[in-house]
């Protein structure tokens, strides 16, 4: 490996009130931006939603100066990009398109070689390099390398641009739309992959799309835009979610935003309720007598390894005698710290219980979640997290 | 044509391959200077307009205008000033390669995918290396199917120079004064002759195009792919 997964290669970028008119139009005129101050930490994804014509493109371009500011200033690293050379600064920036723009006459292995080859690489560098990169987004260089553009799907086609993009190491990676001429299947895989390579490059990225479910999957932090190229509010996908700055924020991030934010956090950010439990083979009376003093009308019965077995009603718990494994039933579904609280809501629905039993990896009980605690976490956080707006 | 000579005279032929091998040699060189000088400057014209585009309209109206001009008209208004030399020959058969070459050439730019052009601007190319690794290679198959229609074109009016004089006609000469003989073996030879360098011109295009275009060939036989 020569530069693939070296991490920590990343810079922030930041906008310091950067505005684009155009001429003799209306403020409002679509790809015009406003004032736009918001700064990206280096080494995450922020990206820029909102409807068609609020400038989240223009933004970007402005990045790599394909469009020039009106005014305000765009600080790489914290230098002003307008002061340097356009076309080291376009080389040393990664750019992806929605249509991908993969150079038809090429090969997929010169196309993926471009950068580096307007660098000056030698041959042989660029040739291993642009082998590294196809074996990185998951194509087999030797498949792939000769073949043509033409001959390759859209999601293959998508890959490729983004290895192209990558391919001289940038600090700062531009992404528009890079999913949106996908079909839906191939763009979850698309994006679960990029996700994956960003967990191991840390590259800053700025990411637009008008997808809000996919700003929120993607995002380290969103910036909602809208029409006239105002900043409708900029902070964590969570942030955004719980508390919208405005009521263009929360139309355009949908009355489900609720549910969405569930998806965004995991039953460990829970406090576990304690459940009444009893293991195979202890004494029933005192299995009894616990569970009915306890509110709570079920004994969990568990294995000698704390694993659940299932549940036994207080009023079916013997009087006396031992308590056995054909007792419990096992009707909760079992959940583990790292599901979403939206998959953990859908499977408590789904078996029409109002409980669920979380377990760790090995399968031995963690404690209970219920219907209402989650209900009550997405009411009380949605008060706690302010809206962030960096200036 | 005198009665009851053969068709083709073979005797002849064989005694004149010399002089044949010479008009063939000479047809080529006058055909090939025109369309060469023609698409020169057909892409000077194409690369002006590409940073001027109000230009396009008038190059293509003046290119159009001049394609109208009778040959031999034009050849014989040009005696006066350039008298019988390969110029007077040249200058009209340029003119007429520029309206096709002109054409193609803008429309193989025109041709280059607005999102291939992005990219290669937001990868930091520059304006030159942009026209001569991205543009120029995208529009071959246009230019060279401009330079085709040229060369068709442009050996036929080769035929026509002769009529102004027995140096610089090509095949035509033969034609001309096989005509004026009565001799058919010297029209059959000259006008078989123009046909299939015509014909051998374009299929040697042909194959340059597919040389130089591998790519558009992947395009035909694109793979059904899945992700």
């Amino acid at each position: 490996m020569t530069l693939v997964g070296r991490p920590g290669i990343a810079a922030t970028v930041a906008f310091d009130r950067v505005t684009k008119r155009y001429p003799g139009t209306a403020r409002d005129h679509p790809g015009a931006v406003e004032d736009l101050s918001l700064e990206v930490p280096a080494g995450r994804i922020c990206v820029l939603v909102g409807p068609s014509g609020c400038g989240k493109t223009t933004s970007l371009k402005m990045v790599n100066r394909l469009i020039e500011p009106t005014s305000g200033r765009i600080l790489i690293d914290g230098a002003d990009a307008a002061a340097r050379d356009v076309t080291e600064l376009r080389r040393s920036i990664g750019y992806v398109i929605q249509q991908v723009g993969l150079f038809p006459h090429q090969t997929i292995g010169e196309n993926v070689a471009t950068v580096p080859r307007l660098l000056g690489w030698a041959v042989a560098r660029r040739r291993e390099r642009s082998e590294e990169l196809l074996a990185l987004v998951g194509l087999d260089p030797a498949t792939y390398r000769d073949r043509y553009p033409a001959q390759l799907s859209g999601g293959e086609r998508q890959r490729v641009g983004v290895a192209r993009a990558l391919a001289a190491d940038p600090p700062v990676m531009l992404m528009d739309e890079p999913f949106g001429a996908v079909d839906p299947i191939v763009r979850e895989r698309l994006q679960n992959e990029f996700l994956r390579l960003q967990a191991d490059l840390a590259k800053t990225i700025l990411f637009v799309t008008h997808d809000i479910d996919e700003a929120i999957k993607i995002g380290d932090l969103v910036a909602v835009m809208q029409v006239g190229g105002h900043l409708a509010q900029f902070g964590t996908p969570d942030e955004i979610l719980a508390n919208p700055a405005s009521d263009f924020v929360a139309r355009f991030v949908g009355a489900d935003r609720g549910l969405k934010r569930l998806a965004l956090s995991r039953i460990e950010s829970l406090e576990l309720r304690p459940a009444v439990t009893a293991m195979v083979g202890d004494d029933a009376a005192a299995a009894r007598a616990r569970i009915l003093a306890d509110p709570f009308e079920f004994l969990l019965l568990l294995d000698a390894d704390n694993r659940p077995l299932g549940w036994i009603g207080e009023r079916d718990v013997p009087e006396d005698g031992l308590l056995e494994p054909a007792m419990a039933s096992p009707t909760s579904p079992q959940l583990d710290r790292r599901t979403t609280l939206k998959d953990a809501l859908a499977m408590l629905i789904d078996a029409e219980v109002q409980v669920g039993i979380v377990v760790d990896r090995k399968g031995a009980l963690r404690g209970l979640v219920t219907v209402d605690m989650i209900t009550a976490w997405a009411h009380a956080s949605t008060d706690r997290a302010g809206p962030v707006v960096i200036s | 044509m005198r009665p009851g000579e053969p068709l083709l005279d073979v005797a002849w032929i064989a005694d004149h391959l010399d002089d044949i091998a010479f008009r063939l040699g000479q047809h080529v060189l006058i055909a090939v200077i025109a369309v060469a000088v023609g698409l020169a400057i057909s892409m000077a014209l194409a690369l002006w307009a590409r940073r001027a585009p109000w230009l396009r309209g008038p190059v293509t109206g003046i290119a159009g205008v001049l394609y109208t001009i009778p040959s031999l008209a034009l050849f014989a208004a040009l005696l006066p000033f350039t008298g019988l030399t390969l110029l007077t020959a040249e200058i009209p058969l340029v003119l007429y390669t520029l309206l096709i070459l002109f054409r193609n050439i803008m429309a193989g730019f025109d041709g280059v995918p607005a999102d291939v052009a992005e990219a290669a601007d937001g990868m930091g190319y520059r304006s030159a290396e942009r026209l001569l690794q991205i543009e120029l290679p995208l529009a071959v198959p246009l230019i060279i199917a401009g330079v085709r229609l040229a060369s068709v074109s442009t050996i036929g009016l080769v035929m026509i120079v002769s009529l102004l004089g027995k140096n610089l006609g090509g095949l035509g000469v033969f034609i001309t004064e096989g005509i004026q003989t009565f001799f058919a073996t010297k029209v059959y030879v000259g006008a078989a002759l123009s046909v299939a360098l015509a014909i051998a011109i374009d299929l040697l295009l042909v194959w340059l195009e597919r040389r130089a275009t591998p790519w558009s060939r992947a395009r035909a036989a694109r793979a059904v792919a899945a992700d």
